[in-house]
């Protein structure tokens, strides 16, 4: 097969049709101290503590930014242990006993329309940072950061593009509620002063591009409009949704914000509404498990500290006959392989894929450039591959292998099976 | 059950097998097998047989050499051996369908046996080869034994002379069209020639076959047969001769047999559209002044073998890229007009 890989497979048929299940609340709820951006923390509660729902209990810290810990749950605080994130690495958490209550801190208030209409730019970066809102679709990058940018932006963008095949939990977030999505970005608008929103959405999405658009008819004094995408991956790539959705390239390695243009996904788009309007962090999340090696595929409406163990014994567990299974994080192209089940959601986990394990057997490479001819970042993966196995730098480097997303088409298509993917992410650690 | 660590991509494309492309080809070389056999009878057989056979055996004593060598014992089944995968099923056949129906068996036999372990065993195998097997071993057997090779039936005024032979005597002989319907030419039927070239019409539904399967590169036979028709045109503008010229062109000799199961070889050309563009232009180029100029009627297992030289450096890192952007593609169009301007010029004077 020699051709671009347009589409990926989706397997999306099922779970887009499942409504969400409000999961019953677990006994033992993990808060995560740290995570790969933030590497320290402070508490300042005790074991033995009752905390409530969006109570701050402490501060942890990044490089260059400190974000507060909020607890998801209303409880007695328990021992700190170490457990897995998300993103595969250890992290720290503490744990919080569910009394079942859910009980509010008492500082969460609604904020007024008319108090909202009177922001500034500062009043809204300070509440994102306070309510430590973070890029939702996986990156964890602070999103206070962006907005705060000095730049003129033109343009808000909402991703929900949701390119990679399997994930739903964007999908059903903005099915089911699709008004805090708008709202979020109408507050991000106005915290830039953009005259423009768009909503990117592939066009294939025809059930969501109906929501919206009724939705779209109630704020009609706001320019937003929605853009129906291609369906290929990778579309939700940030570079490839604002080319198709507002026409500007933006060249790979620079900020977006330069160019007048700034993305959020869609759960972040709700979170800041969340955070604006009622003054809460985030609590709650939409979350998809799926695969071919679970029984009962879900979108679940999970609260944040939830261990994932509790959520695969209410899918059924695993089907029989699977004797291994790759356990991922994310998406299949990009998402990240577990070493365990035993994995917390945190606000950035999207979703849990329990795949069948296939060993692929590796043929030498017949050169068809199928990698080639996909690459979305115009390289040359194949040739990449090559100079790694000479180990040459200077051909690497004219190769540009630094500008790999690591979107995982150049392995999806190969003929041989190569895992090349793997090749060109040696490459850039080569190339340092 | 037991979790297992992977990194990223998890799913692989479901049709993207090196076998579902190799057996691709040998499928769409059928129809040319039939053809062959029906018009030169055992003949054909015999040739083609020895022609896969060959190659496949090499491939497996050698392989079998190297296993005992390194001390694997002896197994009946070689797992190195690219049987499996049809790659030298594909490369034996389109050998054996590039000879000429009168070729001694045992000049296929010493043909097919050199190609493949020059071409290919000594390289390091399927993938690692510089030179396209088929076209190695057929050049190998022009040159060797070029006067044991020959045409034997359908004698004409022209001593079993096919159209180009025609044509390299004389670049602009109307004479051609006489001795050789276009339409003849087409669907290959009482046409001298090699076994499988002859028949364009057959090796077009291959072609298309393919394209529907994507299994090859549909951008290589397409640059290549029009960089002949652009060129024969042009000499058929500045001689003042009839359409008849480049469409003899394009039907006769192995134009498109070569461009559809030997230049889309995707072992020995570059990896990118750009660079697959050049090569097959290359091709295009060399093929036409070899036949307008040179010694030999027939050019293109030449010129196949010649461009894949030059895959390195269409593939050098500093200049290789994934699109045309508009310097390349300016540069580009400057070369395809002193193109054309060197073979007008040059048919005046050699002409």
């Amino acid at each position: 097969m020699i051709s671009r890989a347009k589409k990926v497979s989706d397997y999306k048929e099922l779970n887009t049709t499942l409504p969400v299940t409000r999961y019953v609340d677990p006994e033992t709820i993990y808060i995560n101290l740290t995570n790969n951006r933030c590497k320290t923390y402070e508490l300042n509660v005790e074991k033995g503590d009752y905390i409530r729902v969006a109570q701050i209990i402490g501060e942890r810290s990044g490089g260059f930014f400190k974000q507060p810990i909020y607890s998801t749950v209303s409880g007695t605080v328990g021992e700190t242990v170490k457990k897995h994130d998300g993103t595969g690495v250890e992290a720290e958490f503490i744990t919080v006993k569910n009394d079942f209550k859910d009980e509010l801190c008492r500082n969460v208030v609604d904020r007024p329309d008319s108090v909202i209409d009177a922001f500034t730019q500062a009043d809204f970066v300070n509440i994102v940072k306070e309510k430590s809102i973070i890029g939702l679709g996986g990156s964890g990058f602070p999103t206070y950061i962006k907005l705060d940018t000095k730049e003129k932006i033109n343009t808000v963008v909402v991703n929900a593009v949701e390119c990679e095949p399997y994930l739903t939990s964007d999908y059903r977030l903005i099915k089911d509620t699709p008004e805090p999505v708008i709202k979020g970005l109408i507050y991000a608008m106005k915290a830039l002063n953009a005259p423009e929103g768009v909503i990117a959405i592939k066009k294939t999405k025809i059930p969501l591009i109906e929501v919206l658009e009724r939705e779209l008819k109630r704020f009609k004094e706001y320019n937003i409009r929605l853009a129906k995408l291609e369906d290929y991956y990778p579309q939700g790539w940030e570079i490839e949704t604002f080319k198709n959705a507002v026409g500007i390239t933006v060249p790979i390695g620079e900020l977006p914000m330069k160019y007048g243009i700034i993305g959020f996904n869609v759960s972040t788009c709700a979170a800041i509404y969340e955070a604006v309007k009622h003054n809460m962090p985030v609590v709650k999340r939409h979350f998809t498990i799926n695969g071919d090696a679970i029984n009962f595929p879900q979108n679940y409406r999970v609260r944040v500290g939830t261990n994932v163990r509790d959520l695969i014994k209410l899918s059924d567990g695993y089907v029989d006959d699977a004797k291994q299974i790759n356990f991922i994080s994310g998406g299949p192209m990009m998402g990240v392989s577990m070493p365990t089940d035993d994995i917390v959601i945190t606000p950035t986990t999207t979703s849990i894929l329990v795949l069948k394990s296939t060993d692929y057997k590796e043929e030498p490479c017949v050169r068809c450039a199928s990698c080639v001819y996909s690459c979305p970042a115009g390289l040359q993966p194949v040739q990449i591959m090559n100079a790694v196995k000479r180990n040459d730098k200077t051909a690497l480097a004219n190769l540009e292998a630094k500008n790999c997303i690591e979107c995982g088409l150049c392995a999806y298509v190969c003929t041989s099976k190569i895992h090349v993917t793997d090749y060109v992410r040696q490459g850039k650690q080569l190339l340092g | 059950m037991e979790i297992v660590k992977k990194t990223s991509p998890h799913l692989r494309r479901p049709n993207a097998r090196v076998v579902r492309m190799m057996r691709d080809v040998t499928i769409a070389l059928m129809p040319l097998v039939v053809f062959a056999i029906i018009n030169h009878g055992l003949n054909a057989v015999f040739i083609l047989l020895a022609a896969v056979l060959s190659m496949v055996l090499t491939e497996y004593v050698y392989y079998q050499i190297q296993d005992l060598k390194a001390g694997n014992g002896f197994t009946f089944k070689n797992k190195h051996c690219t049987i499996y995968n049809f790659s030298v099923i594909t490369s034996g056949l389109i050998y054996g369908l590039t000879l000429p129906d009168q070729t001694p068996i045992t000049v296929v036999i010493i043909g097919g046996v050199v190609g493949v372990f020059l071409a290919k065993l000594i390289f390091g195998g399927m993938g690692q080869n510089i030179f396209n097997i088929a076209a190695f071993a057929r050049v190998f057997v022009v040159l060797s034994f070029g006067a044991a090779v020959g045409y034997s039936q359908f004698v004409d005024a022209n001593a079993g002379a096919t159209a180009l032979g025609i044509l390299n005597r004389n670049i602009v002989d109307a004479n051609v069209t006489n001795s050789y319907a276009l339409m003849t030419m087409f669907t290959g039927i009482g046409l001298p020639g090699s076994l499988g070239e002859t028949s364009a019409m057959l090796i077009l539904v291959g072609g298309i076959y393919l394209l529907l399967r994507r299994s090859f590169d549909v951008v290589v036979p397409l640059t290549y047969i029009g960089t002949v028709f652009v060129l024969s045109c042009a000499v058929m503008i500045s001689q003042g001769i009839g359409f008849w010229y480049p469409m003899t062109h394009l039907l006769s000799g192995g134009l498109i047999f070569g461009a559809v199961f030997m230049a889309t070889d995707p072992i020995t050309s570059p990896v990118t559209r750009p660079g697959r563009i050049y090569f097959a232009f290359g091709i295009g180029v060399i093929t036409f002044f070899i036949r307008l100029f040179g010694n030999l009627p027939e050019g293109v297992v030449f010129a196949i073998l010649i461009m894949n030289m030059f895959v390195p450096a269409i593939d050098y890192a500093k200049w290789s890229h994934q699109k045309f952007n508009l310097r390349r593609l300016s540069i580009f169009s400057v070369v395809i007009a002193l193109t054309i301007l060197i073979t007008i010029v040059g048919v005046n004077y050699a002409g």
